[in-house]
């Protein structure tokens, strides 16, 4: 018989296993990032590759987000890509900032 | 979806802003969908811009859009027809033809209809123009033909209606337009709403300071009725007379979505949705997005293509067996023509509230251009092109 130390043992990694499986195809199905991003597509291109403003895909995660910090401080002015970058969290930014920069150019 | 390997069959009702995003999402965001699209139209035009053409600066064929790209790049199957009927319990629609589709899920965007305007009954003379195409022309020809110190109307109707904005904008570019080609013509804005509903300081500056001898603003009337013979319109402060009357009538979700019964909105008019996956509060297997839902955000073509990337999102994960995403942003951007070469600007990104489950505007985000410019027209261009091409291409 298994000792009930190593049953729990077993149970924890079981557990651990399928939280794991579902968080990959969690992530297989909708990566983290892409949904918020798909915000910045009407205006910079499909998972920002133009047409439209600057392209996006691509560019390092922490220059975009340093930039997004620098629209939502208003050190960029007051034009409508400030007030948009002021809607979302770090949290969020951060995600997306990821996403982005994991795309081909 | 059905057990096995076989895709989960998605029909999408309404090529529009809404319905030709959510079947470019449904595809581009992964292939264990099969996406069906079924459009009346052979092709779509769009109302974004449509206002430019009545002032002639833009021809309805620069804003015709096709279905190639989705049906050659994304793999979606079109079908030119009109959607008759739906079954909300058997999850299958009628066509026009007579055919029947059915689905795991059914995507409803089929955009507005129009309230009657009592009197109008067929008559051409008094044109919405409200939903680009034959009218847009048709308005544009009645304007090009006003005499001489002729006097133009436009009705703004009670929100909530398509594009807030879009009403004064046009207001704007028409007086533009009439300063220069019909000198001492006049315009008559009557607003059913209490004052001006969105970009109040632009707009109000702008009817003062660049249309003060034009732009006659009237608000908090109603229209009772019209009678085109005459092109008059009697609304709740008296007579009005016109030689060009633009109705924009008051507006409900398409009658589809209210013959599906769908549409239980306080007003019963638009279709309460969960805006989490956008589907329907009384058929959860039918998902309503685009103008014909009933939220707490704009009814605009930007914000129609975000929300059917959350619908095609949360149906990705639904398929797979897991939640929609618990936290979706979208946001709302209108550039409005404050002039012919100048433009104002008005955006919100909107966040999930869990307490109560609506969409809530970001504070800091929410806001409008202080004044307009040129700078400003220009970027409409772009961002037009980009948000068409998002959508379409
Ligand atoms: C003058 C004007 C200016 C505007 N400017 C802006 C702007 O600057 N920015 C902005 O974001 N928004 C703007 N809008 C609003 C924008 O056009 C709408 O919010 C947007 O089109 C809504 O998308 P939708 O897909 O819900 O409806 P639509 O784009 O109207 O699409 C609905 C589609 O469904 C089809 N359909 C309907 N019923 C059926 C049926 N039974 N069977 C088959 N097909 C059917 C129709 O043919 C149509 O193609 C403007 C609107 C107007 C009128
Ligand atoms: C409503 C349209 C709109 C949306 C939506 C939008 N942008 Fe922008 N963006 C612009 C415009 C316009 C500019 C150019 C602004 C300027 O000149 O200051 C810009 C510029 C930028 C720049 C600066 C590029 C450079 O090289 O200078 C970055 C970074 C950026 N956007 C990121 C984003 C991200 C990330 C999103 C989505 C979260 C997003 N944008 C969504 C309109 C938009």
């Amino acid at each position: 018989m298994m000792s009930s130390r190593v049953a729990l043992a077993l149970l924890i990694a079981a557990a651990a296993l399928a939280a794991s499986q579902a968080a990959i195809a969690q992530t297989a199905i909708s990566p983290p990032g892409r949904l918020l991003a798909s915000n910045c597509f009407q205006c910079h291109g499909t998972n920002g590759k133009g047409p439209g403003f600057d392209k996006l895909a691509g560019k390092s995660a922490r220059k975009l987000f340093k930039e997004m910090k620098d629209y939502q401080a208003g050190k960029e002015g007051d034009g409508i890509m400030a007030r948009h970058a002021m809607g979302y969290s770090d949290a969020q930014l951060r995600e997306l900032c990821q996403w982005l920069s994991q795309q081909r150019r | 979806m059905q057990a096995g390997s076989s895709k989960a069959r998605v029909l999408v009702v309404g090529g529009g802003m809404a319905g030709a995003s959510v079947a470019k999402y449904l595809r581009l965001w992964g292939d264990s969908v099969d996406v069906t699209l079924v459009e009346r139209e052979a092709t779509y035009t769009s109302n974004i811009m449509s206002s430019l053409v009545l002032t002639g600066q833009r021809k309805l064929p620069s804003l015709t859009y096709r279905y190639d790209t989705l049906q050659r790049r994304y793999g979606v199957r079109l079908i030119v027809d009109n959607v008759v009927e739906i079954d909300p319990v058997a999850i299958s629609i009628k066509l026009a033809s007579g055919k029947r589709l059915a689905a795991d899920r059914i995507i409803l965007a089929p955009g507005i209809d129009f309230d009657p305007v009592p009197g109008l009954g067929e008559s051409s003379r008094m044109p919405h123009a409200w939903q680009a195409g034959p009218q847009t022309t048709l308005l544009a020809q009645q304007l090009a033909a006003l005499p001489a110190g002729g006097v133009v109307a436009i009705t703004v109707p009670k929100m909530p209606y398509r594009c807030p904005p879009g009403p004064y904008e046009r207001a704007c570019l028409i007086a533009d337009w009439l300063k220069e080609r019909k000198p001492r013509a006049k315009l008559i804005l009557i607003d059913a709403n209490p004052d001006i509903a969105v970009e109040k300081e632009n707009f109000r500056r702008a009817f003062n300071e660049l249309y003060g001898g034009i732009i006659e603003y009237r608000n908090g009337v109603d229209i009772i009725s019209v009678d085109p013979a005459q092109m008059t319109l009697a609304t709740s402060s008296g007579l009005v007379r016109a030689d060009v009357v633009n109705v924009i009538p008051q507006q409900r979700a398409a009658a589809l979505v209210a013959n599906t019964g769908l549409a239980t909105d306080k007003r019963a008019r638009f279709a309460p949705v969960d805006v989490l996956s956008y589907a329907s509060s009384v058929a959860p297997k039918l998902h309503v997005i685009g103008d014909s839902c009933a939220t707490t955000q704009p009814m605009a073509g930007q914000m129609a293509n975000q929300q059917a990337k959350i619908c095609a999102d949360a149906l990705a994960r639904i398929f797979a067996g897991q939640e929609p995403d618990s936290a979706p942003v979208t946001n709302s951007a209108c550039y409005s023509t404050i002039t012919r070469s100048e433009a104002g600007w008005m955006t919100a990104v909107f966040q999930y509230d869990s307490a109560s489950r609506v969409m809530k505007p970001a504070a800091a985000s929410a806001a409008a251009s202080q004044g307009w410019t040129r700078k400003n027209f220009e970027e409409m261009n772009t961002w037009f092109d980009a948000l068409m091409a998002d959508t379409f291409a």
